[in-house]
């Protein structure tokens, strides 16, 4: 045996790696697929990372696990590579995420069954938004072209509104924990905003990843603001979608729930108004054609009373013209004047003639 | 008198929907007067106008909060 070889006691020797690979390989990303996908006490982690001819352990808390694995998963964990007390290699993970659509969609489906089993997706749990907000908070990054596309559109659809933005990463490791920071501060303001809003563009699987990050989701679950979330495309889900209060197909749709769009209130508007002239009219068409009517019935029982009192008139006529002396004598009759006694004069009148005579004989009858 | 009173010209637009709409109900009420029906529509119309005026004008005030979410406080 040479004695110029370095000679450690075991924990020596187990510090001096550590050392070396801390200072060779301080953070590692390695690519495998999960097995052995443990959970000891509801605290540590633990599962293997292997491929066709390697295999490696791999340990994280409970707290830092921030997806859903299952075995058969492919994952990129980013970790610490560390030669534990015990002589065992393995790596201390940071930060893990699926690899590859299958693994993606595995790490979603069985997120999204964990968080629907906790009743966070459940309709009832759904605020509404207030219709017309005055003050609202917005996570977004601030260079991107879906946080342009959403100040663009609420400016041309409304007014007035103040709007708080706090400028995160919304893609990539860091980016769900900038989001639950920005979330914890606009909860904590002393005066809410009345929505918080989160916007973010279209991208593939792996750039809406950060979306679908459990501690986020629990994170906008339990926001005392409303939230309201539009990310990625129309066909994208995200779990931070299901677990908002309003989810919004984009960041344009989000701008469009957010606002009323003023020119359609303008217009309203001029519409309720223009309607009340109709009204107005129509009532005025209604009290013509009512005065209208009264005055007609007031003429007609008017004609009523003139035509009764002419019949009556019509009658009083006949009956006085009946009266009349000239009639009589027309029909044939004549008058007697004078005293009727043997020897006296008497003055008989017919229709045309006056006829003096002498009373030559009177009988009773 | 102006038909849109000093009132209405210190109130927000959501008020002046809220007064809009209550004229509306004003016409459809058993209190519809025709005497009194000229001036509600008249006070409608400005109201409108008001309501066009107001939105036109509104800008939103967008601000970049200062804190910084990269780290932990």
């Amino acid at each position: 045996m040479e004695n110029n070889q370095l000679q450690f006691s075991v924990s020596e020797f187990v510090a001096i790696t550590n050392q070396t690979l801390e200072y060779a390989y301080p953070t590692v990303s390695v690519i495998g697929e999960v097995t052995e996908f443990r959970i000891s006490q509801g605290k540590w982690v633990s599962f293997k990372l292997k491929d066709a001819e390697a295999v490696v352990g791999c340990f994280l808390t409970t707290y830092q696990l921030r997806m859903s694995v299952e075995d058969g998963m492919k994952l990129m964990v980013v970790a610490n590579p560390r030669l534990n007390n015990k002589g065992f290699f393995s790596l201390n993970v940071r930060a893990m995420k699926p690899v590859g659509e299958g693994s993606i969609k595995k790490g979603f489906e069985l997120l999204k069954a964990k968080l629907e089993a906790e009743g966070l997706f459940a309709p009832e749990r759904k605020r509404k938004l207030p219709r017309v907000p005055k003050h609202v908070a917005v996570i977004a990054s601030t260079e991107s072209a879906g946080y342009v596309d959403f100040c663009k559109i609420i400016n041309e659809r409304w007014g007035g509104l103040s709007v708080d933005v706090a400028h995160t990463q919304v893609q990539g490791v860091p980016a769900p924990d900038q989001m639950i920071r920005a979330i914890r501060y606009f909860n904590s303001l002393e005066v809410l905003p009345e929505v918080l809003v989160i916007v973010r563009g279209g991208g593939s699987a792996e750039d809406l990843m950060a979306f679908n990050d459990e501690p986020l989701a629990r994170a906008i679950a339990e926001s005392r603001i409303p939230t309201l979330v539009g990310v990625g495309h129309e066909i994208d889900t995200t779990l931070a979608d299901m677990v908002s209060d309003v989810r919004a197909a984009t960041p344009t749709n989000a701008a469009e729930i957010l606002v009323p769009d003023r020119n359609e209130i303008i217009r309203a508007a001029h519409q309720r108004a223009g309607a009340l002239g109709h009204q107005l009219v129509q009532a005025i068409d209604e009290y013509s054609a009512r005065t209208r009517e009264q005055l007609n019935a007031a003429f007609r029982r008017i004609e009523e009373k003139l035509n009764e009192h002419s019949d009556r008139l019509s009658a009083l006529k006949l009956a006085t013209a009946q009266l009349n002396p000239e009639n009589i004598l027309r029909r044939g009759y004549a008058f007697l004047r004078g005293e009727v006694a043997v020897g006296e004069t008497i003055e008989i009148e017919t229709v045309n003639t006056i006829v003096k005579a002498e009373v030559k004989h009177v009988s009773s009858k | 008198m102006s038909a849109v009173s000093k009132k209405t010209e210190d109130t927000s637009v959501q008020q002046q929907l809220a007064e809009l709409s209550d004229l509306v109900a004003w016409f459809q009420s058993p209190e519809f007067k025709l005497e009194d029906a000229f001036d509600k529509f008249k006070q409608a119309e400005a109201l409108a106008e008001h309501i066009e005026k107001d939105l036109t004008k509104l800008k939103n005030d967008i601000k970049v909060v200062k804190k910084k979410f990269d780290t932990e406080d």
